[in-house]
């Protein structure tokens, strides 16, 4: 019985075209919508080879060097710095050679040929340079003993500067689009999971009353429903992360797995979400999936789908709505996996994750469990 | 005595301050095609949803098959088959995956199943559009594929509830026929409706309703028997003066007469020869006379007369005598 309602479940909503259309066309076109949009900065941002840089010593500077030459022993640095005097420098920064000169003295200085986007994240480095040498500096005077740490921690410090900072960080100002973009695809589950409440349910539909009058146990057929839309929702996430890094060419990091862990997760959440609002009150299908998609577009706008610094708005203002938002624990999950080396935020956005699906969840069978009703 | 497939007592439902059942009682024999008549809003698909379980009544009980009916009492939902009011089917699952889904709702053996759904398909003549999606069914077959998933399982206990409405008059004729084919292979059914000659072609006793109480129980016949009403005589004729309808109003068993200019209507109770002194008395004062009809009582006539609508409709009637 459980095989056979599952089977009928996943059949007869691989049919739905609205389900199709929201799981699937709809976070696809919107994903093209966004690789169009932010195609050429993007592009830049992600952008793996280092900037070619003149560097001309006017005077020994050893902390410099020594994150000059750390830099060239990192595979992901973002600066390609060649020696050479100042006649060949600007020679070939005039032929577009290089990007930027940069002289090495008592204070760094950066000299580049035209504004571009080259030339800020060199500028941006620069000034993270000099601000830590500043502090070095401090700290030498008031802790002389202490300088070698200090310089092993600015040098340190810089070509973290380089690597995330400068680079990852402004790329997430547009990869968050596709963080949220899985999100809200994730949260669409929530059409699936109301779908099982309208076949359950016999206040809800013809369908659910036929159904509660046959002796298919409403323990199994939730049960069944349930696998079958998480299964489903499984699937839409899987093919809505497979396009974005395969086809559109998102970089969401290297940690693809996880990533898809994460959206598969988020897409249990979303159904969990549906099942909860599916089996509330008595309203119709269409104004209960009107609700539904208003409900998924604003938990979106406030985690930034559609305005990119509205997370960090939220994050000031109301703090706690990050966190109990589910578009933005979906997108921060993905976030805090490509931002940070450890698992811990990530495990946290996963926990978080799972203990409002499962919150839902009950809340949903408590709802829909009902034998009878006092109105159909 | 036959078994008592149904028993309904003293059933009460409310809906706030609407009492949509009031001290509902019923007994369906096995074998029989019962049907529930009543205008709508008389509490018939709310009596069903009680027998089913899906509504919580205030007080009363229920058995079916002689066990009380609950929602968890698989085994008596196991010999129902229910077809709704409303289309009850998947839109985007073709005819046969829902006769077969629904099917295998009550039997799990796939050979069994895939058996009973081609006689159910063989049954409503749905043959032809196995593959077909039911938006692409017209409303008489989407009516039958509505029924083919209800009975699909081959129940002991078939209840349909206003299975034609939107029909048209040769699908509803099949279905009918369908009905009465269901009832021989061994059904009982339960069928309600609110148009009275379909209950009247098919069932074999009835319960009229109205306003949530059981206001009549019987056969046809035994129904038809308990109004004053057992004759209609309609006869065209112009211009009847008072004074023939006062002599025709005098005949015996005619209680009544209704004159619209153009057609007298006669109604007598008991007796027999009231058409041929009704003409008598034309025939005497040389009135001549178009199209003459003679109606025995329907279960309308029992429905208007039990419930008093007619009465209230006489008020401002000034064309009746009696």
């Amino acid at each position: 019985m459980f095989f056979h309602d599952l089977k009928y479940f996943i059949l007869s909503q691989l049919k739905t075209k609205n389900l199709i259309f929201w799981l699937l066309l709809f976070p696809i076109a919107l994903g093209c919508f966004f690789r169009i949009a932010f195609g050429e900065i993007y592009g830049n941002l992600t952008q793996t080879e280092p900037i070619p840089v003149a560097v001309v010593e006017e005077k020994d500077n050893p902390v410099f060097r020594s994150v000059l030459e750390s830099m060239q022993g990192s595979k992901d640095r973002f600066l390609d710095p060649v020696d050479m005097d100042e006649a060949t420098a600007l020679d070939q920064l005039k032929n577009n050679t290089v990007e930027g000169i940069l002289y090495i003295n008592d204070k760094l200085r950066l000299t580049v040929a035209e504004d571009g986007l080259e030339e800020t994240m060199l500028k941006k480095f620069v000034e993270t340079y000099t601000l830590r040498e500043t502090i070095l500096t401090d700290a030498a005077l008031m802790h002389p003993e202490k300088i070698e740490a200090a310089a092993a921690a600015l040098s340190k410090d810089c070509h973290s500067v380089a690597a995330v900072s400068v680079t990852a960080e402004n790329t997430n100002n547009f990869t968050q689009y596709f963080y949220n973009l899985i999100a809200m695809t994730a949260l669409y589950g929530s059409l699936l999971g109301m779908q099982i409440c309208f076949n359950n349910q016999a206040n809800l539909s013809a369908l659910g009353a036929r159904k509660s009058c046959s002796p298919i146990s409403k323990a199994v057929s939730l049960a069944a429903d349930l696998t079958g839309a998480v299964l489903l929702q499984f699937l839409c996430m899987a093919v809505c992360v497979t396009f974005l890094v395969f086809v559109l060419k998102i970089d969401l990091g290297n940690r693809l797995p996880l990533v898809y862990l994460a959206a598969c997760l988020g897409g249990l959440t979303g159904v969990s979400i549906g099942f909860f609002v599916g089996s509330v009150g008595t309203v119709g299908q269409r104004v209960r999936t009107g609700i539904c998609n208003a409900v998924v577009l604003l938990l979106c706008f406030f985690s930034g789908l559609m305005v990119g610094n509205m997370k960090a708005l939220v994050a000031r203002f109301v703090p706690w709505l990050n966190e109990i938002n589910p578009a933005a624990v979906i997108s921060d999950s993905i976030y805090c996996l490509n931002l940070y080396s450890d698992y811990r935020r990530f495990g946290e956005k996963l926990a978080a994750m799972l203990l409002i699906s499962l919150l839902f969840c009950i809340l949903g069978i408590i709802m829909t469990r009902r034998k009878q009703y006092a109105d159909i | 005595m036959e078994n008592t497939v149904i028993k309904i007592e003293n059933l009460v439902k409310r809906y706030g301050d609407l009492i949509a059942l009031d001290h509902f009682s019923l007994a369906i024999r096995e074998g029989e095609i019962f049907g529930l008549l009543g205008p709508n809003g008389s509490g018939k698909t709310t009596t069903i949803n009680c027998m089913l379980s899906l509504l919580a009544f205030d007080k009363g009980s229920i058995e079916i098959f002689g066990q009380k009916m609950t929602p968890v009492n698989y085994d008596i939902k196991k010999q129902i088959g229910i077809i709704m009011q409303d289309v009850a089917v998947f839109n985007e699952l073709t005819v046969y995956e829902n006769i077969d889904y629904f099917c295998g709702l009550y039997i799990t053996d796939k050979a069994e199943r895939k058996r009973c759904v081609m006689e159910a398909v063989e049954f409503t003549g749905l043959g032809e559009f196995l593959k077909f999606y039911p938006k692409k069914l017209s409303g008489g077959l989407l009516r039958r594929l509505n029924i083919a998933c209800g009975i699909a399982h081959k129940p002991r206990l078939i209840i349909l509830d206003e299975p034609t409405i939107a029909v048209d008059p040769q699908s509803r004729n099949k279905i009918l026929e369908g009905i009465q084919k269901l009832n021989r292979m061994g059904a009982t059914i339960v069928y309600t409706s609110h148009y009275m000659e379909e209950v009247e072609q098919i069932c074999t006793r009835v319960a009229i309703m109205d306003k949530g109480k059981k206001i009549a129980e019987g056969t046809k016949d035994e129904l038809k028997r308990m109004i004053k009403n057992t004759e209609t005589i309609t006869v065209e004729v112009l211009g009847l003066s008072e004074a023939i309808r006062n002599e025709i109003v005098q005949l015996p068993h005619v209680y009544r007469t209704e004159y619209d200019g153009e057609r007298l209507i006669v109604f007598c109770s008991g007796g027999t020869h009231n058409l041929i002194r009704v003409l008598d008395v034309f025939r005497t004062h040389e009135i001549r006379v178009g199209r003459v009809y003679s109606e025995l009582p329907t279960l309308n006539d029992v429905f208007l007369e039990i419930t008093g609508k007619e009465l209230r409709d006489r008020k401002g009637d000034s064309h009746v005598l009696s």
